[in-house]
């Protein structure tokens, strides 16, 4: 060391603290003037730390999982007591469940019951859509090749998205139900009452021509109505929603703003025909030759 | 005729103990900057502890209050001035803020220790208030500065509040570790 004497020594301790005062102004000052340069020694600071960091918020999660556990290992004999409860609790609805489905079989076998055909689907992914006609529409990878057609059912994973209306080889494209051109036949799940569900571009399709003396209530479901024979019935679509009194909407199950994957189901809905009745001109449709509604009428021979 | 190894040894054993001795005071020396390097490492971690960030700067403002008052030696200007721009390096103040805050208590704890030495406890606490509350404000003000923009003052009114509110508990332990260094130098 450097012999001094005691007055320079003090003197010099003295000077320590306004020296590093000035210092760290002018470390203040650099700082400003160089960020850069600060945000550099700044990170090389964080990467030296940088494990002594993770271990420590490693410990501290450690140490917390281990509380957790202690308290889970206090709570294990009530969870235990609670859970065997509702074991006994659940078997007891396993034998009733059993008891009714053997119950409904021998109830169907009893009253002929016609089976629903299971309907089959294929799975597409969505690709988005600018072009077409619609406004609201989607294109599906999944077209004839597939087995899908025009009329088939569009359902997201859940609520329906919408309807097939064009098909091509490899694609298909699906008529959102928020789109202005859909109008469908749904049906209020709790009053079993009537309404057209139609779409004006916005993400709430409104509900429309409800019967006056059953109107829809906020929250009740709404689903599909087999009424003009486009849908089976039953299918959720979404729920009624009042944004202004006397304007209910629906907001929809599907989130139809980002889908990614849809089911298109055949139901096999245009094979159902009613049988003809002398006096009813049925509905022509478009891939059907019109037959003649009045030629059991004529006589034999008398036709063509 | 005396052993040729006997003074050497003598010498060696002397020595030893004398570094031994050093050592033990450096370490003395060093341990208040220590425990403030931890502490700051310690808060600067993602934990989830709330509060950490106005608890940090109370924390090292009252330990580098009480040593400059009552043990000056463990906590020398360069010490207060490395751990000052430590703090700035590991948070987000502008690089030297907290240093000049940091040397500011300190002098002030250093140039008033003589008188604050024979003071009550209550109004050392008093006077600590103060000075923390002014450290917050200076901060705040800083940083306002250094933003060009009228930043939220209530971050500065909780560290200040933190500051005043740590300083017992943090006083008490200093004090206690204090008499256990000097009954152990007595002896």
């Amino acid at each position: 060391m450097v012999p001094v004497s005691i007055q320079v020594r003090q003197a010099l301790s003295k000077l320590v603290l306004p020296v590093l005062l000035l210092m760290s102004v002018g470390i203040i000052i650099a700082g400003q003037a160089d960020r850069p340069l600060a945000d550099k020694a700044r990170m090389r600071v964080a990467d030296v730390l940088a494990p002594l960091w993770s271990l420590l918020s490693r410990t501290q999660t450690d140490s917390e999982r281990f509380v957790h556990g202690i308290q889970e290992a206090r709570n294990l004999a009530e969870e235990n007591h609670r859970l065997s409860a509702e074991n006994a609790n659940l078997r007891r609805w396993y034998e009733v469940a059993v008891s009714l489905a053997r119950e409904n079989d021998t109830l169907k076998t009893e009253l002929h019951w016609v089976p629903e055909p299971t309907p089959a689907f294929v799975t597409g992914r969505v690709v988005a859509d600018s072009g077409g006609i619609y406004a609201r529409a989607v294109l599906l990878v999944a077209g004839t090749t597939s087995g899908v057609q025009v009329g088939n059912i569009a359902l997201a994973s859940s609520g329906l998205a919408g309807r097939v209306t064009e098909v091509g080889a490899h694609a298909a494209r699906i008529l959102l139900i928020t789109d202005i051109a859909s109008r469908l036949p749904v049906e209020l799940e709790s009053s079993h009452a009537a309404a057209i569900m139609v779409g004006d571009n916005s993400p709430l399709p409104r509900l429309l021509y409800y019967s006056q003396d059953t109107r829809p209530i906020e929250g009740e479901r709404v689903v599909t109505s087999d009424q003009a024979g486009a849908f089976p019935s039953g299918i959720p679509i979404g729920s009624v929603h009042y944004l202004h009194p006397g304007q209910p909407v629906v907001q929809p199950f599907a989130r139809l703003d980002r889908l990614t994957m849809l089911r298109v189901f055949d139901f096999g809905q245009s094979e159902i025909e009613p049988p003809e009745a002398p006096g009813h001109v049925p509905l022509t449709r478009p891939h059907r030759a019109l037959t003649l509604p009045f030629k059991t009428l004529l006589g034999p021979g008398q036709e063509g | 005729m005396s052993d040729p190894h006997q003074p050497r040894w003598e010498h060696d054993t002397e020595t030893q103990l004398t570094s031994r001795q050093r050592l033990d005071r450096t370490a003395r020396h060093l341990l208040p900057s220590v425990f403030t390097a931890l502490v700051i490492i310690f808060f600067s971690a993602p934990l989830t502890v709330p509060g950490a960030a106005e608890l940090l700067p109370a924390i090292v403002i009252n330990t580098i209050f009480f040593w400059s008052v009552w043990r000056p030696s463990g906590m020398p200007s360069l010490a207060v001035f490395l751990l000052g721009l430590f703090m700035d390096l590991v948070g987000f103040t502008p690089l030297g803020v907290s240093a000049f805050i940091l040397l500011l208590v300190h002098g002030i704890g250093s140039y008033a220790r003589f008188g604050l030495m024979r003071m009550n406890f209550l109004v050392v606490w008093c006077l600590f208030g103060l000075v923390g509350a002014a450290a917050a404000a200076l901060q705040w003000a800083l940083a306002c500065l250094f933003r060009l923009h009228l930043l939220d003052p209530a971050p500065a009114f909780f560290e200040a509040l933190l500051c005043i509110g740590v300083y017992p508990l943090l006083s008490a332990t200093f004090s206690w570790f204090l008499h256990i260094l000097d009954e152990k130098d007595t002896p």
